[in-house]
């Protein structure tokens, strides 16, 4: 075996001059962990499909690499997919997709765990099995081919995946994966059928098995109905980590030695967001918010500036604003590591607790552009949304803003909302130009606002999720629309291109029919689907037609609240009822509070399942 | 205090792009608590400064970087605190205070020699590569094309070139070469190679050069001094005359 290694590594190192950023495929960095083949019981790769230096930058991938590696049994590798000009090359010369730390074929290995982050990744992740050489799909595959699984946001609606993995995991990976990895070692020593092992699997909390669940269809398209083998749960609830604070956290990560996207430590000051915004799918899967101690925190910054030796440290969540320590926490870390140079950064700043000190006290070490995101241009949408900010929040925060300095300012928003109307669209314009107008009375020179749209993607497990995707030609006139309006030399107009996100709907919504498009799309050339220089819409349309499957379908239709979903099986904790509350609310326009700080509202997740909201200020 | 460090750049460590070192010099400083000097403005970047970049895949025995530090320190402690952070492959040699305000290393450095190992697609003897790096030194001019986003530039190679010598191994032809590395620029060793092979027919397999630079001087009357010698200052002073 360390014949085909050493092969592999000499083949690569031939032509690695010759490719772009060849940091990417040789997985020698600071912190790698190299552990003995021999010495260890079970042994996975993890799979990012993405570039390495997005995969690299994702917290979740972080977390479990060293997870794993933590454990003496068990050791765990690095693959992404390779750059279009490394694949051409491996291709060429017959190199299968390898592990980054051992150069070990990927076929090697007992567990090949891809993190699902976005659908639009999804076919590298059949372009990263063929260049493994594993077969596509499940039923194609033999013993000694490794058990594909998948995780991360996505594995909430694998069903356009489910011929191609072995089983998915839901939720939250900290205890499930160890407890998925020991049934490994156990089938390893003691092998039994596929079937009896997988049925082991399945009563894992959040371990989802495609095969076990029959999906019939309804003539005109719609499923009738999703049924569960015996043994397995007719409902797959997600794993949560009950106590966070307590829970496994590296603080030895990986320092890659080319830049990265988000190229600093990242600590994680807490998990789950209950602001409620009725689109986001993170702020419903990753309930209730639980926080981390100071303490904790503080500790866990000391060992990454040692064991890393970046000069940032990023201080995430989905709303690290929301922290109910951030002011001390942030205070502490400037204090004891601005002599060494280490700035503190926070990804995203709301507007409604939006405090000047605090960015200013962010951006001692390094300026930069502030960023906010009102989402919709009018109170009205903004309720529908729940999203909890009015102008006067954004008002006041851009003026603190440019008192203290800045001049460059972001506003991001959605268009494609459900309910929105070109009062709407007038609504961002007028926001983006009072910004401005404001920037230009406080005297500010070289006011510079940037306003980008990305067009609304219902996903599974919103109140949204029955909500159809409006249609790509008038997504498309609406920002041509703000093209227009918002000409002015001190705004900036970005916006993403509907077609990516009608394929994204479609995905978001899908169901097992999808896995032949996907595959015909791959054989047809699709991978990078995300990198607008690599995304060939038309081989998808191609594709859709080929197999007579109608896009739209997925993307636009209003879904009923009777219908059975692709994802009617798969639970994140929130009740169906609550979702439907929601999105009653949202079209009543009214407000639901956050449950951090006011009632409980309902969503049912911690009462069924035994958790808490934790605040730790 | 300002250290002037000599350090290799072997194995994998040969892919860490120069854009990059810098970074992994600045992490590996932080990680073993030397305290960097910082450059003042809104973004601060720690004053390092290396000399001529080495491009990547390329192996340096012989590499040079100045590093500002924000208090003095014993310089065999900064060298083996340091050591202990560098990615394996970056060797530290040797160190010295220099002045501070020193001519930078990009300033000084104004030469440097390689060791090429190039397979050979059809086999040749010694003599015919004597002959045809004999013939190719006597040219006065060879121009070389080169391709950028703005287009196609020719350039001379010719005069960048000190010393070339080769000797046949296997089936592989070992290259010695010494060049000058001025501010107007260089000569790549692939560059020379690939005018050998389409000048003098040398039957180069340019897939799979192996290129070490193994040493970077500051030449001044045919003499060779390493930064780190006092002496490498008299060229400027006979300059300045
Ligand atoms: S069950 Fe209640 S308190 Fe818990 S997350 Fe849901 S709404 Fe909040």
């Amino acid at each position: 075996m360390s014949n085909t290694t050493t092969h592999i590594r000499e083949q690569v190192e031939r032509f690695l001059p010759k490719v772009l950023k060849p940091s990417r495929y040789l997985g020698a960095e600071w912190n790698s962990i190299h552990k003995d083949w021999d010495e260890t019981d079970v042994h996975m790769v993890f799979a990012f499909p993405d570039v390495y230096e997005v995969g690299m930058s994702h917290l979740g991938t972080r977390i479990l690499y060293h997870l794993v590696n933590s454990l003496p049994r068990f050791a765990c590798e690095r693959v992404f997919a390779p750059w279009v000009d490394m694949e051409e090359k491996m291709r060429a010369r017959g190199i299968p997709l390898y592990a980054l730390e051992s150069f070990r074929p990927i076929r090697d290995f007992d567990v090949l765990g891809f993190t699902l982050q976005y659908e639009m990744s999804f076919s590298n992740i059949l372009n990263m099995l063929d260049l493994a050489g594993i077969p596509l799909r499940t039923n194609e595959r033999g013993q000694e081919d490794p058990w594909v699984i998948a995780g991360g946001p996505c594995a909430y609606n694998p069903e356009p995946l489910a011929p191609f993995i072995d089983f998915a995991l839901l939720g939250e990976s900290e205890e499930q994966l160890p407890e998925v990895l020991n049934l490994v070692a156990e089938q390893k020593k003691n092998p039994v059928s596929r079937r009896e092992f997988l049925l082991k699997v399945a009563q894992v909390q959040g371990v989802y098995v495609p095969e076990f669940y029959q999906v019939d269809y309804q003539e005109d398209g719609r499923i009738a109905g999703i049924i569960a083998e015996p043994g397995v749960p007719k409902m797959v609830e997600k794993a949560i980590v009950k106590d966070l604070d307590t829970a496994f956290f590296p603080t030895n990560p990986i320092v890659p030695y080319m830049e990265i996207v988000h190229d600093r430590m990242m600590l994680e000051v807490m998990r789950g967001c209950s602001r409620g915004c009725r689109f986001c799918q993170a702020g419903m899967i990753y309930r209730p918010v639980r926080e981390r101690s100071p303490e904790t925190l503080l500790r866990q910054t000391e060992e990454l500036v040692r064991s890393t030796g970046y000069g940032e440290i990023s201080l995430t969540s989905l709303s690290s604003g929301d922290y109910s320590c951030i002011q001390p926490v942030v205070q502490e870390i400037v204090t004891k590591y601005s002599p060494e140079r280490v700035g503190v950064s926070l990804p995203s700043l709301r507007i409604d607790s939006f405090d000047v000190k605090l960015a200013q006290e962010v951006q001692k070490v390094r300026k930069s552009g502030l960023t906010f995101a009102p989402e919709a241009g009018t109170q009205r949408l903004r309720d529908v949304i729940n999203k909890g900010v009015t102008e006067e929040n954004l008002m006041e925060a851009t003026e603190a803003a440019f008192k203290a300095g800045w001049s460059s300012i972001k506003l991001y928003f959605m268009i494609g909302l459900p309910t929105e109307t070109q009062e709407d669209l007038e609504g961002i314009v007028h926001l983006a130009k009072n910004v401005a107008n404001l920037g230009n009375k406080l005297g500010r020179r070289n006011v510079n606002v940037t306003v980008s749209t990305s067009s609304f993607v219902p996903k599974s497990h919103t109140p949204f999720q029955w909500e159809p995707q409006e249609r790509q030609a008038s997504l498309e006139a609406k920002q041509k629309y703000l093209k227009e309006k918002l000409r002015d030399r001190r705004i900036k107009y970005n916006y993403h291109d509907a077609s990516t996100s009608f394929l994204e709907a479609v995905f978001a919504k899908g169901d097992r029919r999808l896995a032949d498009v996907l595959e015909h799309a791959f054989r047809a050339g699709c991978r990078f689907d995300g990198w607008s220089e690599h995304f060939r819409y038309d081989v998808w349309l191609e594709s859709f037609r080929e197999l007579g499957i109608d896009p739209s379908f997925y993307a636009h239709r209003a879904l009923d609240y009777d219908d059975v979903l692709p994802w009617n099986h798969l639970e994140s904790g929130v009740k169906k009822r609550f979702l439907m509350q929601e999105h009653f609310q949202a079209l009543q326009e009214a407000r639901t509070l956050d449950c951090r700080h006011n009632d409980c509202t309902g969503c049912g997740v911690c009462p069924d399942r035994g958790v808490q909201i934790d605040l730790k200020g | 205090m300002l250290l002037r460090i000599a350090y290799s750049k072997l194995e994998t460590a040969k892919y860490i792009a120069h854009l990059d070192l810098t970074r992994v010099f600045e992490r590996a400083m932080r990680r073993a608590k030397i305290p960097m000097a910082y450059s003042e403005g809104f973004n601060p970047h720690p004053k390092i400064a290396f000399g001529s970049a080495l491009a990547v895949a390329v192996e340096g025995e012989r590499e040079y970087v100045d590093v500002e530090l924000r208090q003095d320190m014993d310089i065999r402690e900064v060298l083996g605190r340091l050591q202990e952070q560098l990615p394996s492959g970056i060797r530290l040699l040797e160190g010295s205070v220099v002045e501070t305000g020193s001519k930078a290393l990009m300033a000084v450095l104004n030469a440097a020699s390689y060791l090429i190992r190039v397979p050979m697609a059809l086999p040749i003897g010694p003599e015919r590569l004597a002959e045809g790096m004999d013939a190719w030194l006597k040219r006065e001019h060879i121009p070389f094309a080169r391709y950028s986003k703005k287009g196609r530039t020719d350039k001379d190679i010719r005069p960048w070139v000190k010393r070339l010598t080769g000797s046949v191994e296997g089936d592989a032809v070992i290259v010695e070469l010494e060049v000058e590395v001025g501010n107007s620029g260089s000569v790549r060793p692939e560059e020379v190679l690939a005018s050998l092979r389409d000048l003098e027919n040398l039957p180069f397999d340019l897939e799979a050069l192996q290129i070490k630079r193994t040493g970077i001087y500051v030449h001044y009357e045919g003499q060779h001094y390493s930064p780190l010698d006092p002496d490498h200052k008299r060229g400027f002073r006979s300059e300045a005359r």
